[in-house]
């Protein structure tokens, strides 16, 4: 059931990932780019598209991980608690703090994305899409980490 | 217009005031809930297990904050949040809309030095 939960924990944050890498990139990529080169199909998608989806995304991700942080904190961190691998607990804490900062601005990034787009909300929503997108990707990889951290026995 | 002025008003108060109340939980050690995993117990407030029983007792049924501490942040960015969608339209934002961007970044930086003991064990 756990490893069950982790693949789709898994499966989701890859979508996520996507998603809020692509918007990012739109965001901050030149609105004028050749209209033939990947810069200028990457941008004609319309990013806004994406929120809706990035907000459902994060708060699935949110929701599991949180699920599987009660098994984690019961079967594996003891573990590495044990063989002294406190770096990568703190770095999984600030995983779970991020994640939590992150959830607490999802309502002001659906507002930023929904609205029609001014030079000002321009501005704002690519920071707080960057914003986003750090957050997201901080977690993958730190989530990647601490689950393949044991995997070899390393 | 009103209303959705009110919600911009809302969901930006919420994300600031969400970001200063978790790393205030954080560092104040307030989290609404505790939870104890291996029991299956959820107790409303903070609770260390070393204050009232042996400090062994964290190794048999460790506790878990980061529910309780993201609980707070909601809770109170909730309150803020609705209190300021209250308010008529000529009230209008006076930190500007910058500060729910820059205001989780610095609380971001505050979460990285707080837990910056694990990373000098």
């Amino acid at each position: 059931m756990t490893i069950a939960l982790l693949m789709v924990h898994g499966l989701v944050a890859v979508a996520l990932l996507g998603a809020i890498t692509h918007q990012t990139l739109a965001a901050w990529a030149p609105v004028r780019g050749r209209p033939g080169s990947f810069l200028g199909r990457f941008r004609t998608v319309p990013s806004a598209s994406f929120a809706n989806a990035i907000v459902v995304l994060y708060l699935i991700s949110a929701l599991l991980g949180a699920i599987l942080y009660l098994y984690f904190r019961i079967d594996v961190r003891p573990t590495l608690e044990r063989e002294g691998h406190w770096q990568s607990l703190g770095l999984f804490d600030l995983k779970e703090h991020f994640i939590s900062i992150g959830l607490g601005l999802l309502p002001a990034y659906w507002v930023l994305w929904r609205r029609p787009c001014t030079d000002e909300s321009h501005r704002m929503r690519a920071l707080l899409t960057a914003v986003m997108a750090f957050i997201v990707w901080w977690s993958f990889l730190i989530g990647h980490y601490l689950n393949n951290l044991k995997g070899f026995g390393l | 217009m009103t209303s959705e002025l009110a919600f911009r008003r809302f969901a930006f108060t919420f994300g600031i005031a969400f970001a200063v109340l978790y790393v205030i939980a954080l560092a104040r050690d307030w989290a609404l809930v505790t939870v104890y995993p291996s029991l299956g117990v959820v107790l409303l407030g903070t609770h260390h297990s070393k204050d009232v029983a042996d400090p062994a007792i964290g190794f048999v049924a460790p506790a878990m904050y980061w529910y309780g501490w993201t609980a707070t942040a909601a809770t109170g960015a909730l309150v803020l949040g609705l209190l300021t969608m209250l308010l008529p339209d000529r009230f209008t934002w006076r930190f500007g809309p910058g500060w729910v961007c820059v205001g989780p970044v610095l609380a971001m930086l505050a979460c990285i030095y707080l837990t910056l003991p694990w990373f000098r064990l």
